[in-house]
C-alpha cells in the first residue's frame, strides 16, 4: 500500500509541476501596430562580467531613451527587455530563448564579453533572427559560420592594437623597443587582442622574453609580475578585462618594474581605472573604440544627452551598446519592420549591404560580421585620456618611453 | 495475479510516462520544452549519483566531474577525431567507466571524509586541467560540439533531445530498480548501515562499491556526452562545476535518496521552483541564498527527503491497516530501521 | 631564468605559505573537535574580507584597527554556528551531512555577498599599497610581509592558546580521545563550540590579511578550498603544525613551479600532492596521529 502513495503522490507532483511550468508561458506575441517594439538584452549585471556589464546596459538604456524621446521607431516606442545572465553562458542560451521563445520580443541585441557571444548568437541563428552585438570581438566570434551577426566596434580583438603597431614602425631604428612580456588572461577577447599584437611585435623582430597566460579567476598576481619584471622587458603587453589589469598593474609596480611602454586592453578606459590603481596611470595604452571628442554628427548628441543625464561623459562600453542600438535602428528603419520571422532575413540582408553612421564612425561588415575598421589608440596623460593615434585623430603627443609609475 | 495496489501503481506510472513522453507535443513553447530538457538532465544526473549516494551512503558532491568528463570526452571525439555523434557518445562514457575504476579505488580506500575531499579535488582539479589543455579543449574560450542532427530547427531539436533524455533517465531509473530489489542491492545497503558489519558477513564491500561507483560514473557521462550534443557550447568552468554537482545531491536529498523517484521529484520540486523564484524575484544572487537555505534545511530537519515526510503525513490521516498481509517484508524492514535509528539518537541524547 | 628570480620566487612562496597555514589552521582545529570538514571557512574569510573593505571604504578605517572588533565577533558567530547548526545533525552521519550542511552556508554567504556588494571584484587602496622593501634585489611587497606577520602572529597565539591554557587543554583533550575527555569532566559539546569560534576568529585574520592584498568578490571563496584541504590533507588531518609545515612546502613549490608551467599547471599542484598523499600516506606526511582513525 505505501509504494502505491508513494508513486501517486510522485506522480501527481510532477505532473502539477510540469502543468505549473506550462502556466508560466506568457501570452504575449501580437505585435499591433501600436504596440511598443521589444528589444531582448541579457547582460551580466552580476558576476564576473558586472562591470561592464552594467555599463553596458546604461548605453542600451541611453539609446532607446533618445529613440523614444524623439519619436520612437517607426512611430513605436522602444522597449528594452534586460535580463541577468550571471556571466554565465547556461544562463545566456536560456535567457535568449525564453526572450526569443516565450517573451516573443521583437528584437534582440548582443550580450557581453566573447565567451557569452558565441552560444547567445548561436540560439539567435537557430531561431531565424538578426544578432547585432556590442562585445564580442573575439577572432572565434566570427569563424563560427554565423550569418546573422554583426560586430557593432570597428574592429575585431587581433586588430585592436594595428595604429600601435605602425607607430612603432615609424620609429627610427635605434629608438625602437626591442624585447617584449605578455600576460594574459585565458579569455577570448583579452587572448584576441594581445596575441594580435604580439605577432605583429615578432614580425618586427622584437624579442618576447616572457608569455604569462592566467585563468579568469586569478587574483593573486604578485608571481606572474615577478616573472614579468624579471625580464626588464621595454614593453609589457596585459591581455586583461578589468580588476586583472589593476592587480597586475599594482603587483608590477611592488616589485619595481618601469616598462617603456605599457599597453593594456579594455581597463583604461574604465572611468574607475585611475583610483583603481592609485592614479599612477601616465603613460598607460589602450586600445578604444570610442573618444567622447568625435566629431561625428551623431556623437555629438549622444554625448550631450549622455552628459546631461549622467553627469559624466559615456565610455567606451556605453558608447558599444550605443552603438549596437544605433546599428539596429538603422536596418529597423531601412526595411521598415520589427518583429519576429521573415523581417529579420531583411535586416540580415540589409546591414550586410550598408553602411551605417555611428557615434564610433561608419561601419560595415563582411560576410561574418567582422566590422571593417581599425580601433584608437589612447594614452594617459596628466590624469586623462588623450588619443594619440591615428593622426587625424590625435588629441595628444605619444609620450615614449613613459614615466616611472 | 494483480492486486489491487499493484494495478493502481501501473496506471500512476503509465499516467506519468505518458505526460512525460507527450510533453514537446503540449509545451506551450519552445523555451518550456528546453527548461523542460533541463529538467531531465538534472533528475538524470541526480538518479545517477543516486547509485552510490544512496545505495551506500557515500556522498560525492563532485558527480559533476562525471558529466564534464563525458561532455568533453563527447565533444572532443567528435570536433576532434570526426567519430560520429552517437558513437562517440558511448566511446566517450567506456573511457569514463575506465577512468573510474583507479579513482573510486582511491577515493574509497579510505571512508567518509576522504571521500569527500577526493571528490571535490576531483572535480577542482578536472576544472584546471580542461582550462590548461587549451590546445585540444580550448581551454577558456570554450569548445564548440558540432550538432548531430544539424537540419533539425532548434524547438525540432529540443524535441528531439527531450525524448533521448527521458530515454536515458528511464535507463538510470531501471537500472536503480533493478538492483534496489536485488540480493546484490540489498548487500549495498548493509554497507551502508553498518560497513564494518557488512564485512565481517563476509560482503566484499570495496568491490561492491567500487562497481557502484562506476556505474553511477558511466551514467552521469552519458548524461554529460548528451548535454554536450543537445547544448553545443563546452566551458571548464561551468561543465566541472561544483554548485551543479550540489544541485544534484540537493535534488535527491530533496526527494529522498532511499527512493527510486526521489532524485527526480527532487529535480522537478527544485528545477521548476527555480523558475518560478526567477520569475517573481528576478535574477539576484539570492538565488544562492535559497539554494542553501533548502540544502540546510533538508540537511537538518528532512534528511531521508520529502517522500518519506509526505508518506508518513499521509499515514497520519488514514484508518490503522487492517491486515497484517499488508504489510509487507520491505516496510517491515523499513520500520526495523527507523527503530533502530530512534534508539541511536536516544543514546546519543545521553 | 636568474638566480634573483628563484630567490624572490622562494620568498613570495613562503609569504603565501604563511597565510595558507593562517587559513589551514581553522580547517584542523574543525576537523579535530568535530570530525567535521567545513567547506564554508573560506565562505567566512571572503566575507570579513568584505566587511573589512565596507569599513575602509565607509569610514577609512585601516583593516588591522577593524580586526580587534572583527575577531570576537566570528568568534562568536563560530562557537553558534556549531551550537545551534552542527551539533544539531545526526551522529551516525555527521561526516557526510556537516559537508553538505557548510555547504548550504558558503551558498548563503556567497549569496548574500553578491546580493549586497554585487558580483564586482574589489580591492582595498591603502597608502601602502604599492611599497616594497628590497634586499638584493629581491623586492618584498609590504602588504605581503603585514599579511605574513598577522598569520604568524595569529598561529603564535594559537599554540599559547592550545598548550598554556586551560581551554587549550580542553581542546587538545576533546581532539585526541573525546570519550575519555567526557570521562575526566570535560564538557566536549562546549568545547567544540569554543574550537569552531577559535577557527572562525581566525578566519577573520585570515580576512583581514586578504583584504590588505587580494581583490575580493563573492565566488572567490571555492578558489581557496581546494587548496585548503590539499594543505590538511598532505599535512595530516587534524594536525594544526602539520598543516602549517605543509602550507609552506606547498606554497613554495607552487611559486616555483609557476616559474616554468605557468599559473593554471601551478595549481594542479596542490590537488596532486593531494592525490599522491591519500594513496601512498593516508594520514599525511606531517604529523597526523588522529588521522590513522580515518
Amino acid at each position: 500500500m505505501k509504494k502505491k502513495q508513494l508513486l501517486a503522490v510522485a506522480g501527481t507532483v510532477a505532473v502539477a509541476a510540469l502543468a505549473l511550468t506550462g502556466c508560466t508561458a506568457g501570452d504575449s506575441g501580437d505585435t499591433g501596430s501600436d504596440d511598443p517594439i521589444r528589444v531582448g538584452i541579457s547582460l551580466p549585471l552580476t558576476g564576473d562580467f558586472a562591470e561592464p556589464g552594467t555599463a553596458i546596459e546604461r548605453g542600451y538604456q541611453a539609446w532607446a531613451d533618445m529613440v523614444n524621446e524623439g519619436g520612437g521607431l517607426l512611430g513605436r516606442q522602444v522597449e528594452l527587455v534586460i535580463v541577468d545572465d550571471q556571466s554565465n553562458p547556461d544562463k545566456v542560451v536560456a535567457d535568449y530563448e525564453k526572450l526569443i521563445g516565450q517573451d516573443q520580443v521583437d528584437l534582440v541585441a548582443g550580450p557581453f564579453s566573447s565567451r557569452l557571444v558565441i552560444p547567445a548568437a548561436r540560439v539567435a541563428q537557430e531561431y531565424g533572427m538578426a544578432f547585432v552585438e556590442p562585445a564580442g570581438a573575439a577572432a572565434d566570434v566570427f569563424n563560427q559560420g554565423f550569418d546573422n551577426l554583426f560586430y557593432a566596434a570597428p574592429a575585431v580583438a587581433d586588430d585592436h592594437w594595428n595604429h600601435l603597431v605602425e607607430a612603432i614602425v615609424a620609429m627610427p631604428e635605434s629608438e625602437r623597443p626591442t624585447t617584449a612580456a605578455y600576460a594574459v588572461m585565458d579569455d577570448p577577447f583579452a587572448m584576441g587582442t594581445a596575441y594580435g599584437l604580439k605577432a605583429k611585435l615578432e614580425g618586427l623582430g622584437i624579442e618576447t622574453l616572457a608569455d604569462v597566460v592566467y585563468p579568469p579567476t586569478t587574483t593573486e598576481f604578485t608571481d606572474i609580475a615577478a616573472k614579468i619584471a624579471a625580464t626588464k622587458a621595454d614593453i609589457v603587453v596585459g591581455g586583461t578585462q578589468y580588476q586583472d589589469a589593476v592587480n597586475q598593474i599594482v603587483a608590477l609596480r611592488q616589485l619595481g618594474y618601469q616598462p617603456k611602454l605599457a599597453a593594456y586592453s579594455a581597463a583604461p578606459t574604465n572611468p574607475e581605472f585611475a583610483n583603481a590603481i592609485g592614479g599612477a596611470t601616465d603613460g598607460i595604452l589602450a586600445p578604444t573604440a570610442y573618444t567622447p571628442d568625435a566629431s561625428y554628427p551623431s556623437n555629438v548628441a549622444f554625448v550631450e544627452w549622455y552628459t546631461a543625464k549622467h553627469d559624466a561623459a559615456p565610455s567606451e562600453d556605453e558608447a558599444n551598446a550605443y552603438t549596437t542600438g544605433q546599428v539596429i535602428q538603422a536596418a529597423v528603419e531601412a526595411v521598415g519592420c520589427a518583429e519576429q520571422g521573415e523581417c529579420q532575413q531583411k535586416l540580415v540582408d540589409w546591414l550586410h549591404g550598408n553602411t551605417v553612421d555611428t557615434v564610433v564612425g561608419p561601419l560595415s561588415w563582411d560576410a561574418n560580421g567582422r566590422p571593417q575598421g581599425a580601433h584608437l589608440i589612447m594614452q594617459w596623460q596628466d590624469g586623462e585620456i588623450k588619443i594619440v593615434f591615428p593622426a587625424d585623430a590625435a588629441e595628444g603627443e605619444f609620450v615614449y618611453p613613459k614615466a616611472a609609475w | 495475479m494483480l492486486s489491487v495496489s499493484r494495478v493502481v501503481r501501473i496506471v500512476t506510472l503509465l499516467v506519468v510516462a505518458v505526460a512525460v513522453v507527450t510533453f514537446p507535443q503540449w509545451a506551450p513553447n519552445p523555451y518550456i520544452l528546453s527548461a523542460g530538457v533541463v529538467v531531465l538532465i538534472y533528475a538524470t544526473l541526480s538518479t545517477s549519483w543516486n547509485f552510490v549516494g544512496g545505495f551506500t551512503g557515500y556522498m560525492s558532491i563532485g558527480h559533476a566531474a562525471w558529466f564534464g568528463l563525458g561532455a568533453y570526452g563527447t565533444g572532443l571525439l567528435i570536433a576532434r577525431l570526426d567519430i560520429p555523434s552517437f558513437a562517440a557518445l558511448f566511446i566517450s562514457a567506456a573511457i569514463v567507466g575506465l577512468i573510474a575504476i583507479p579513482v573510486g579505488l582511491a577515493a574509497l580506500r579510505v571512508r567518509g571524509i576522504s571521500f569527500v575531499i577526493v571528490t571535490v579535488a576531483l572535480l577542482l582539479v578536472l576544472q584546471l586541467v580542461f582550462q590548461g589543455l587549451a590546445d585540444l579543449t580550448g581551454g577558456s574560450q570554450g569548445l564548440v560540439v558540432p550538432r548531430p542532427f544539424p537540419d533539425l530547427l532548434r524547438p525540432e531539436h529540443h524535441a528531439v533531445f527531450f525524448l533521448i533524455f527521458t530515454a536515458l533517465l528511464a535507463v538510470n531509473l531501471v537500472a536503480w530498480w533493478a538492483i534496489d530489489r536485488s540480493r546484490f542491492g540489498l548487500r549495498l545497503k548493509a554497507i551502508r548501515e553498518d560497513e564494518d558489519k557488512a564485512q565481517a558477513l563476509g560482503i566484499p564491500t570495496r568491490a561492491y562499491k567500487l562497481s557502484m561507483f562506476v556505474v553511477s560514473g558511466v551514467l552521469a557521462a552519458l548524461a554529460g556526452g548528451l548535454y554536450a550534443l543537445w547544448f553545443g557550447d563546452l566551458d571548464p568552468i561551468f561543465v566541472f562545476s561544483i554548485l551543479f554537482s550540489v544541485y544534484a545531491v540537493l535534488m535527491a536529498l530533496v526527494g529522498g535518496i532511499r527512493h527510486l523517484f526521489g532524485p527526480v521529484l527532487g529535480a522537478v520540486i527544485v528545477g521548476v521552483g527555480a523558475e518560478f523564484f526567477k520569475a517573481g524575484f528576478g535574477d539576484t544572487q539570492l538565488h544562492l541564498v535559497l539554494t542553501g537555505g533548502l540544502l540546510a534545511v533538508v540537511v537538518l530537519f528532512m534528511p531521508d527527503g520529502l517522500i518519506p515526510a509526505a508518506r508518513d503525513l499521509i499515514d497520519r490521516f488514514r484508518p490503522q491497516q487492517s491486515s497484517i498481509r499488508e504489510v509487507t517484508v520491505e516496510q517491515l524492514r523499513e520500520a526495523e530501521r527507523q527503530g533502530n535509528a530512534g534508539i541511536d539518537a536516544q543514546e546519543v541524547g545521553k | 631564468m636568474s638566480l634573483a628570480l628563484v630567490l624572490q620566487s622562494i620568498v613570495l612562496g613562503l609569504l603565501l605559505g604563511g597565510a595558507y597555514a593562517l587559513l589551514a589552521s581553522g580547517l584542523t582545529l574543525y576537523f579535530g573537535v568535530m570530525r567535521v570538514i567545513q567547506i564554508a571557512h573560506p565562505a567566512f574569510l571572503v566575507l570579513a574580507a568584505y566587511l573589512a573593505w565596507d569599513v575602509h571604504q565607509k569610514f577609512g578605517i585601516d583593516p588591522l584597527l577593524t580586526m580587534v572588533v572583527m575577531v570576537p565577533l566570528f568568534f562568536a558567530m563560530g562557537f553558534l554556528f556549531q551550537r545551534v547548526l552542527i551539533s544539531r545533525l545526526r551522529p551516525r552521519t555527521l561526516e557526510m551531512m556537516s559537508v553538505l550542511l557548510t555547504f548550504a552556508i558558503a551558498l548563503i554567504i556567497e549569496g548574500l555577498l553578491g546580493f549586497v556588494y554585487s558580483g564586482t571584484q574589489r580591492r582595498i587602496n591603502l597608502p601602502y599599497s604599492d611599497a616594497s622593501i628590497e634586499i638584493a634585489d629581491v623586492h618584498i611587497p609590504a602588504v605581503k610581509l603585514v599579511s605574513f606577520g598577522l598569520a604568524a602572529l595569529a598561529l603564535v597565539a594559537l599554540y599559547i592558546l592550545l598548550s598554556k591554557t586551560a581551554l587549550g587543554q580542553a581542546l587538545r583533550a576533546t581532539i585526541q580521545h573525546p570519550e575519555a575527555a567526557r570521562l575526566v569532566g570535560i564538557n566536549t559539546e562546549r568545547v567544540a563550540g569554543f574550537g569552531f569560534g577559535i577557527g572562525l576568529a581566525t578566519a577573520a585574520v585570515g580576512g583581514t590579511a586578504m583584504s590588505l592584498n587580494a581583490t575580493i568578490y563573492p565566488s572567490l571563496h571555492w578558489h581557496y578550498i581546494g587548496i585548503l584541504l590539499a594543505v590538511i590533507v598532505v599535512g595530516g588531518l587534524g594536525s594544526v603544525w602539520g598543516a602549517a609545515i605543509a602550507a609552506m612546502v606547498l606554497g613554495v613549490s607552487q611559486s616555483l613551479l609557476q616559474l616554468q608551467l605557468g599559473p593554471i599547471w601551478a595549481q594542479t599542484f596542490f590537488y596532486v600532492a593531494l592525490f599522491v598523499t591519500l594513496l601512498v600516506r593516508p594520514q599525511g606526511f606531517f604529523g597526523g596521529r588522529l588521522a590513522q582513525r580515518f
